[in-house]
């Protein structure tokens, strides 16, 4: 048979395609309790990350077998809490981290990844969860995404006042669905209503499509979301006139990568372990995945099928 | 639309059986509904356009959106077998006029005998992977006489879907005439190598609503194009279906003529354009076609059934002529 001599675009999907670096490295997340500790807290920080950044680099050469293309990133809280301007707060953070000897090679905010240049990127996300079924799941179970929390396993039976003549149900645990003998179950909240009506996206559900942009799988009807816009002139004095991605260093390797690590302090972990939740039940761009999938395996560093297994993490003891 | 633009990662790799269930249905609108609404009602992702395509007619297919299910198969065989997955179901409007969801998943032969982490089933859209060793055809049979409870079921996701679709705001619950969904029910199992093309083994006209088909596909089919070409047949027979209850409602040859217009009329109005098998499949599949037009002859049922509604409409059209023939000596 011959290829098809009619075609019409619009019935085509198409995947743009990012460049990518082996590893994205995460040097850190900025919050409003961050900046009012003072700039001493984060010279301590960066202080801790540069030697862990510096064994990532170490195994990450050990494990491609030559020099790795690496990428370094920063989160800034824009979405929770406005706190100084980029003005301000930008040169600061930029020179601290010199300090150490570490240079950020690419600047986020963290409301970029709840809506970047006109994308809803979170609801976009929100729509693609695929909830983990329980076993005895057999298709009558309403979509994900409903109510808001998305868990790892199935939650206690809610406990109903007892009627009359009627036995109380006694309480039952919850399940983790993978549980090993015995269950971790954590149940995320995703979003909370506005006073206002819409979403407040929360904060480990941003933290998710943050590794998401970083892993190179997101898009907008095919096209790559929250793409990196070089740095000109001085930083803004209101965050929304500062590009959700913004890069810094001109030679830097591609933002998006193979596998991201991110050096942060024991507080997120709670966070993280969330981040994992989701990103195990969120079914991410095919065509995207097939192109990291391909590229990766073409340089002989072949990614993990499952996305949750392309991300980790040094958690340093502090604040 | 190439079919080998196929975004689909369910290529069917190491499945041996795929199935899936089809529903189709009248939409519940006055309006036919246009290209933008068409992509609008279909419109299942934030972030995934809709298909939209306008040639050789206008037809929309929404993304696929996945179901997670981890329960026994059925089983003809009784034979109890855990699978565990993703199905995949999709919605499609042909002529901003025909809905249908259509579910599908596809079967490895075998499969680890414990649960693997979610994410390895989430990058194998549509696909399940039993427990062990896959009895094919017990369970190939055990789909087509339908599920019982607490085993698969994709006639439920499909349902689902459509349940979602059928309460968009865009749809004001006012169909131009009565008719019925019907349900078409499919499995593939895939052939050995040597079988280079598709084959229909049985298409039965189960109960009144149900059709079950049964089909023979080369290893390695993609199973959205086995699910195209059942939601192709799904469709005509839809339209066949639902004109001859029209024909049948109509009280052909009573007296009253502007009844039997007023009962045919909508057939003219909404679904006479809409016949046209085989408009977008992998010729692989629409070749299957052939074999259907042979026996029991869709195509020539239907244009039995245009004619004897153009005739009558057309004897209805000329009343005078009909009134002086029986008034002459």
């Amino acid at each position: 048979m011959t290829e098809a001599v009619f075609r019409e675009t619009a019935a085509e999907p198409r995947t743009q395609a990012v460049p990518l670096a082996h590893l994205s490295l995460e040097l850190g997340h900025l919050y409003m309790e961050d900046f009012e500790a003072g700039p001493e807290r984060l010279r301590r920080h960066f202080a801790q990350v540069v030697h862990w950044a510096e064994a990532v680099r170490g195994s990450t050469a050990a494990a491609t077998g030559k020099r790795p293309r690496i990428s370094t990133c920063f989160l800034i809280d824009d979405y929770f809490t406005r706190f100084s301007t980029p003005r301000e707060l930008v040169p600061q953070l930029l020179e601290e981290a010199e300090r150490a000897g570490l240079s950020i090679d690419y600047l986020a905010r963290e409301s970029g990844c709840a809506v970047a240049d006109g994308a809803q990127v979170a609801e976009a996300v929100a729509g693609r969860l695929v909830e983990s079924p329980p076993p005895g799941a057999y298709g009558a179970r309403p979509p994900a995404g409903q109510t808001g929390w998305l868990a790892n396993g199935e939650r206690s039976p809610v406990a109903r006042t007892p009627q009359a003549m009627k036995k109380a149900i006694p309480w039952q645990a919850p399940r983790e669905t993978a549980a090993r003998q015995h269950s971790v179950f954590l149940d995320v909240e995703l979003w909370s209503e506005r006073p206002g009506g819409g979403k407040l996206w929360s904060c480990p559900f941003l933290a998710a499509v943050w590794q998401l942009a970083r892993l190179g799988l997101l898009r907008h009807e095919g096209q790559a979301v929250l793409t990196p816009r070089p740095h000109e002139g001085p930083f803004p004095d209101d965050w929304d006139e500062m590009p959700p991605l913004l890069q810094l260093q001109e030679r830097a390797a591609p933002f998006a990568a193979y596998r991201t690590c991110s050096v942060l302090p024991n507080r997120f972990m709670p966070v993280e372990h969330a981040v994992r939740v989701v990103l195990d039940q969120t079914e991410v761009d095919p065509g995207a995945l097939q192109q990291v999938a391909a590229r990766s395996a073409g340089e002989g560093a072949a990614v993990p099928a499952s996305v949750a297994d392309r991300i980790s993490y040094v958690f340093y003891a502090g604040q | 639309m190439s079919p080998r633009e196929s975004r689909d990662h369910d290529q069917g790799a190491g499945a041996v059986l795929l199935c899936g269930e089809v529903r189709t249905c009248l939409l519940p609108a006055h309006q036919a509904l246009d290209v933008r609404a068409a992509a609008q009602l279909l419109r299942l992702r934030a972030d995934e356009r809709v298909l939209v395509s306008e040639r050789p007619n206008l037809y929309a297919r929404s993304p696929d959106a996945l179901t997670g299910v981890d329960c026994p198969l059925p089983s003809a065989s009784g034979a109890k077998v855990r699978a565990v997955g993703t199905v995949a179901a999709r919605g499609a409007l042909t002529e901003g006029r025909v809905l249908q969801t259509s579910a599908r998943l596809s079967l490895t032969a075998r499969g680890p005998d414990h649960r693997q982490p979610w994410g390895h089933y989430l990058v194998r859209p549509g696909l399940l992977e039993p427990f062990g060793r896959l009895p094919r055809e017990a369970v190939a049979e055990g789909v087509l006489a339908g599920a019982r409870r607490g085993e698969l079921d994709v006639g439920l996701i499909a349902d689902g879907l459509l349940t979602r679709l059928l309460r968009h705001p865009l749809l004001d619950q006012r169909p131009p005439f009565k008719s019925r969904p019907t349900r078409l029910r499919w499995t593939a199992l895939t052939a050995g190598p040597g079988t280079d093309r598709p084959v229909i083994e049985r298409l039965t006209l189960a109960e009144d609503e149900l059709r079950t088909l049964a089909l023979r596909v080369p290893s390695g089919a993609d199973p959205a194009e086995v699910a195209a070409l059942c939601e192709d047949l799904a469709l005509h027979d839809w339209l066949l279906t639902t004109l001859v209850r029209l024909l049948d409602g109509s009280r052909l040859g009573s007296a009253d003529g502007t009844a039997v217009v007023r009962a045919l009329r909508p057939a003219v109005d909404h679904l006479l354009h809409l016949w046209m098998p085989r408009a977008r499949l992998d010729p692989a599949f629409a070749a299957l076609w052939d074999a259907l037009e042979e026996r029991p002859g869709f195509t020539r049922q239907w244009e039995a059934l245009v004619r004897r509604i153009r005739d009558q409409l057309a004897l209805h059209a000329i009343p005078a002529l009909h009134q002086e023939a029986v008034m002459a000596p």
